[in-house]
């Protein structure tokens, strides 16, 4: 127990920090501190597929989007039925996992490898945006939903039970539902790189062929990460949508996609813990620089991403988070 | 004979728009295996420099389109010196820096000039079949990007520096160690794509709208064609463009055209599990034979 206290005690550090953040923080910065978490998982996901495979995927927004949509649909086709909404966050993710392990098959099966995966992926990704875009019409409605074309769904109900205090995912409740949240999946993910499937995983990103030789199904290994990181990605999408009680397509574009590289890319894809941290950093830096028009935002991160990937391929955050270890060490020897 | 004419057209049309697409990411991809998701860029700023060059200095439509050829071509080379040339042999990070270029590119269009900039009016008449009427420099473009593949292969194929280009890509120690100087193939080679690139940007601009997302139209169809082509560009990029185009063609025809982007979407997605090395695979494969 002391050991893993000591192993990990900035994480303990951080999370002690962030669990006790409601009582600095007035309700409005703390709704924006949920916003920024929300998207940790989609970057985690990316973190496992990019950083332990090698796999580069531009479609983690087409299963965010999906999982937003999804979520959407069935909360506001059993709206009133008690438990409704954690019965549509199962069955979105459900959905997304299952989609993630078809698109997955045909990736690793069909042989797919290296930047290839990237274009099909962002194909994908641009389908369901081209898709969802022309939805605007009467005739795209499923059930009671509908899917609004480029306007987006809005009216989904809120997470959690209305008649219990502090039971709808909101406000506080919000803030610590996506910590607890958070923090179980990152101790998951630690679990799964330390685990046997984790290090064939990372064995697979140095050589495939190597690997497969010795034995390992490879391609199996590689689809079970790609749906780890789409229902990651899903968990993002639905979080999302509830907090803003909103989707649009545009979460699937083009820009939208490029986001999750930047923070992943920026902070460092080989530490989960540094991709959790960078990404709550790079959502509040671009939300703060959107003050003066969305563009000028995206050009920022453009420019952290082609600096990150020109001068610090291993990622900002990590190097800083090593420095920061270094430096304690020294101060205490 | 009016519907069969109307079904070239229809489909020369998609046709060139697909190979005119790819053929700057093509030469980029097949010559040094990046892929350069920079690519729309390339097409938007040959499409503002033709348009803006061709607005602000009055300048005849091919002069201004050769303006723009020129200023695409000079920002390719700015972003290979400065980028791009540390990035050869990770062709992951090239993909991802090259994607924050995009980024930059397509906003800083944004602010720069606006959400939308008048366009040029469509060079060369009309001309009337029947009921429809076709416009004469789309039946142009069809031949033009066939003209600009056979002079490509005809560069890379035939002359001096084709031949030292397709040596660097072979093995640029050897080639390195035989007096070649690599860094010049590989600028080269780039200058080329991102020149094409602009061409491409350049030929649409007068019949397109122009606003700073142009090049989002064209990225999707052309990596979907240089995925489809393969590994040897030159070899697949005409059978996959006219099975590509063949496809939206027809879906379009039936449906509205946003599903036939769909279509070509799937069809690509099946030929990738079914044909990993796309058309230039099976015709390599079928020649070896």
């Amino acid at each position: 127990m002391k050991s893993s206290y000591k192993k990990n005690k900035l994480q303990i550090i951080t999370f002690l920090i962030l669990g006790s953040l409601p009582l600095f923080i007035d309700s409005y910065y703390l709704d924006n501190f949920s916003y920024f978490m929300c998207w940790t998982f989609i970057s985690l996901g990316l973190a496992v597929i990019w950083g332990m495979g090698g796999i580069l995927s531009f479609g983690q927004t087409a299963f965010f989007g999906l999982a937003g949509y999804g979520f959407s649909v069935i909360s506001i086709n059993f709206l009133g039925v008690a438990g409704v909404s954690l019965w549509s966050i199962i069955l979105a993710l459900m959905l997304t996992g299952v989609f993630g392990l078809i698109v997955g098959y045909f990736l690793f099966y069909g042989g797919i490898y290296d930047v290839f995966i990237g274009i099909v992926t962002l194909a994908i990704t641009l389908v369901l945006e081209t898709f969802m875009q022309q939805t605007a019409g009467p005739e795209y409605t499923i059930g009671e939903a509908r899917l609004n074309g480029f306007n987006g769904m809005q009216g989904m109900p809120i997470i959690g039970f209305e008649n219990i205090p502090f039971g709808l995912v909101e406000g506080v409740t919000q803030y610590y539902f996506i910590l607890i949240l958070s923090i179980l999946v990152l101790i998951s993910l630690y679990k799964f790189k330390s685990s046997k499937m984790g290090l064939i995983f990372l064995a697979s990103k140095e050589d495939r062929d190597r690997v497969s030789s010795l034995g390992h199904n490879v391609q199996k290994i590689q689809l079970i990460g790609f749906t780890i990181a789409s229902v990651l990605a899903g968990i993002s999408g639905i979080l999302y949508t509830n907090w803003g009680s909103y989707i649009t397509p545009d979460s699937m574009g083009l820009v939208s996609a490029a986001l999750p590289v930047v923070y992943v890319a920026a902070s460092g894809k080989k530490d989960f813990f540094s991709v959790f941290i960078g990404c709550i950093f790079f959502v509040w830096l671009s939300q703060t620089l959107a003050v003066n028009g969305k563009q000028f935002a995206i050009i920022v991160m453009g420019l952290i991403l082609v600096i990150a990937t020109r001068f610090f391929p291993d990622g900002i955050i990590l190097m800083l988070k090593n420095k920061l270890i270094e430096k304690v060490k020294w101060l205490q020897s | 004979m009016v519907f069969l004419f109307n079904i070239f057209y229809q489909f020369g049309d998609s046709l060139a728009f697909l190979l005119l697409a790819a053929i700057g990411l093509a030469v980029i991809f097949g010559m040094m295996k990046i892929i350069n998701l920079a690519h729309g860029e390339f097409i938007t700023v040959g499409a503002y420099g033709t348009v803006v060059s061709g607005k602000v200095f009055n300048l005849p439509l091919p002069i201004a389109m050769a303006f723009g050829v020129i200023v695409t071509i000079i920002f390719g080379l700015i972003l290979e010196k400065l980028v791009i040339r540390y990035l050869y042999g990770r062709p992951l990070d090239s993909v991802v820096a090259t994607w924050g270029i995009s980024l930059i590119v397509s906003q800083s269009f944004l602010v720069i000039f606006g959400p939308s900039y008048e366009g040029l009016q469509t060079p060369m008449g009309n001309f009337q079949l029947g009921e429809f009427s076709y416009s004469e420099y789309r039946i142009f473009l069809i031949f033009f990007a066939l003209f600009i593949l056979f002079l490509l292969y005809y560069l890379f194929m035939k002359t001096s520096f084709g031949t030292l280009a397709r040596a660097t890509i072979e093995n640029p120690s050897i080639s390195s160690s035989m007096g070649v100087d690599v860094k010049n193939v590989y600028t080269a080679t780039f200058a080329i794509g991102a020149g094409l690139a602009g061409l491409t940007g350049a030929l649409y601009a007068p019949t397109m709208t122009i606003v700073p997302s142009i090049g989002q139209a064209f990225i999707v169809s052309a990596f979907i064609t240089v995925v489809t082509a393969g590994a040897s560009p030159f070899v697949g990029l005409v059978p996959a463009a006219a099975f590509l185009g063949m496809v939206q063609t027809s879906v379009t025809f039936y449906y509205k055209s946003t599903i036939g982007l769909i279509a070509i979407l799937c069809a690509v997605i099946l030929i990738i599990r079914y044909l990993p090395n796309g058309f230039s695979g099976l015709i390599l494969k079928t020649k070896s034979k």
